[in-house]
């Protein structure tokens, strides 16, 4: 994995993202735009799973209004992740933070997809009283989501929060 | 502007800037607090000025959105202000002469002083356009404003840290000694 962290940090693309100077600060600040976007999405609808906001509106309503920029932001997320990944290889492939990031991303966002086919009602249907096993995984969501957020600043100091279990100390 | 430099050598001399100075978790750990709470901020406040521009409908009342959301607003904006000056504490004299610093706090008093506008006067007469009719463009131009405003205090942010307080780009691996008299 070095090896190829390695080659791909000498390729032309990787190159020029990491020599022009406001690459990676622009990058960055369109990535954390985006956590905004989606983390609030997310936050709206756990909140609605929860009876806490919208309640006057169905949960199809809600599901509606923030699902679709909860999927776009992730895709802009995950185009801005990759270029900054392919501009600072060995950073990011060298990070514990990293790897636990990813992984806690995969696991989110397939739970998301399940929930979208399971729970999520036909629109206009009443709304579905909701158990306290799908209030628990929206709260248990919100944890990861933010988990990912914090691992996601780690990068940049992984052998100060991991130790020796950093790839890089 | 000499009471301003006063703080900021305080505020680097405090036993919370040597904390956060020494400490090798504290950075990290207030950072992404203060990413989470930025996102809260941003993410709510893009809620009400889309509302403002009619997206993705009028159907539900501003006044509605507005008061479901702005405690979260206020809260998340409260813990970024700590926890931005637990960032900027340890480096404050430099900080306090940095270029995308200055910006950034521009930046703030713009979205302040839009947002003192709009709920001074813009929002007053909100029960005539609430619901289900466009926005007036006064309450149009604030929330696209608003939009490019937050965009621009998240990106100067980012952009400090690629300064490392200084006013030039630092590459990641040199490790700056901001000690004076150098050690």
């Amino acid at each position: 994995m070095h090896a190829f962290a390695e080659w791909l940090q000498t390729t032309p693309v990787s190159v020029t993202i990491q020599s022009v100077t406001w690459v990676i600060p622009l990058l960055q600040s369109i990535h954390i735009l985006m956590i905004g976007v989606v983390f609030i999405s997310i936050l709206m609808i756990a909140l609605r799973v929860l009876g806490r906001v919208r309640a006057d509106e169905t949960f199809s309503a809600v599901w509606r209004r923030f699902a679709p920029w909860m999927w776009c932001g992730l895709v802009v997320m995950a185009v801005t992740g990759l270029t900054l990944i392919v501009g600072e290889p060995i950073r990011e492939f060298t990070a514990l933070s990293f790897w636990l990031k990813m992984g806690l991303i995969v696991a989110a966002v397939t739970c998301t997809i399940v929930f979208a086919r399971t729970v999520k009602p036909a629109d206009g249907a009443a709304d579905p009283e909701f158990s306290l096993a799908t209030k628990s995984a929206v709260v248990a969501a919100l944890v990861v989501w933010t988990a990912i957020i914090f691992l996601g600043r780690a990068i940049a100091y992984d052998a100060a929060v991991w130790g020796s279990l950093s790839p890089s100390a | 502007m000499n009471i301003v430099a006063t703080i900021a050598q305080t505020l680097e001399t405090s036993a919370v800037g040597e904390w956060m100075r020494t400490s090798l978790k504290a950075m990290p750990v207030i950072e992404a607090i203060h990413v989470l709470t930025a996102a809260v901020v941003f993410g709510t406040i893009l809620i009400v000025d889309l509302r403002l521009l009619g997206v993705p409908s009028t159907r539900r009342a501003v006044t509605r959105i507005h008061e479901e959301l702005v405690r979260f607003t206020w809260a998340a904006f409260g813990v970024s202000v700590v926890t931005g000056l637990l960032m900027f504490a340890p480096n404050a004299t430099t900080y306090f002469r940095n270029t995308a610093f200055a910006l950034k706090m521009l930046s703030l008093l713009a979205a302040g002083v839009n947002m003192a506008i709009f709920e001074g006067r813009t929002f007053r007469s909100v029960t005539a356009w609430d619901r289900d009719v466009p926005a007036p463009p006064a309450a149009r131009v604030a929330g696209a404003l608003s939009i490019l405003i937050w965009a621009a205090v998240i990106f100067f942010a980012r952009w400090i840290g690629f300064t490392k307080g200084y006013d030039f780009a630092v590459p990641d691996d040199v490790d700056l000694n901001f000690a004076f008299p150098p050690q």
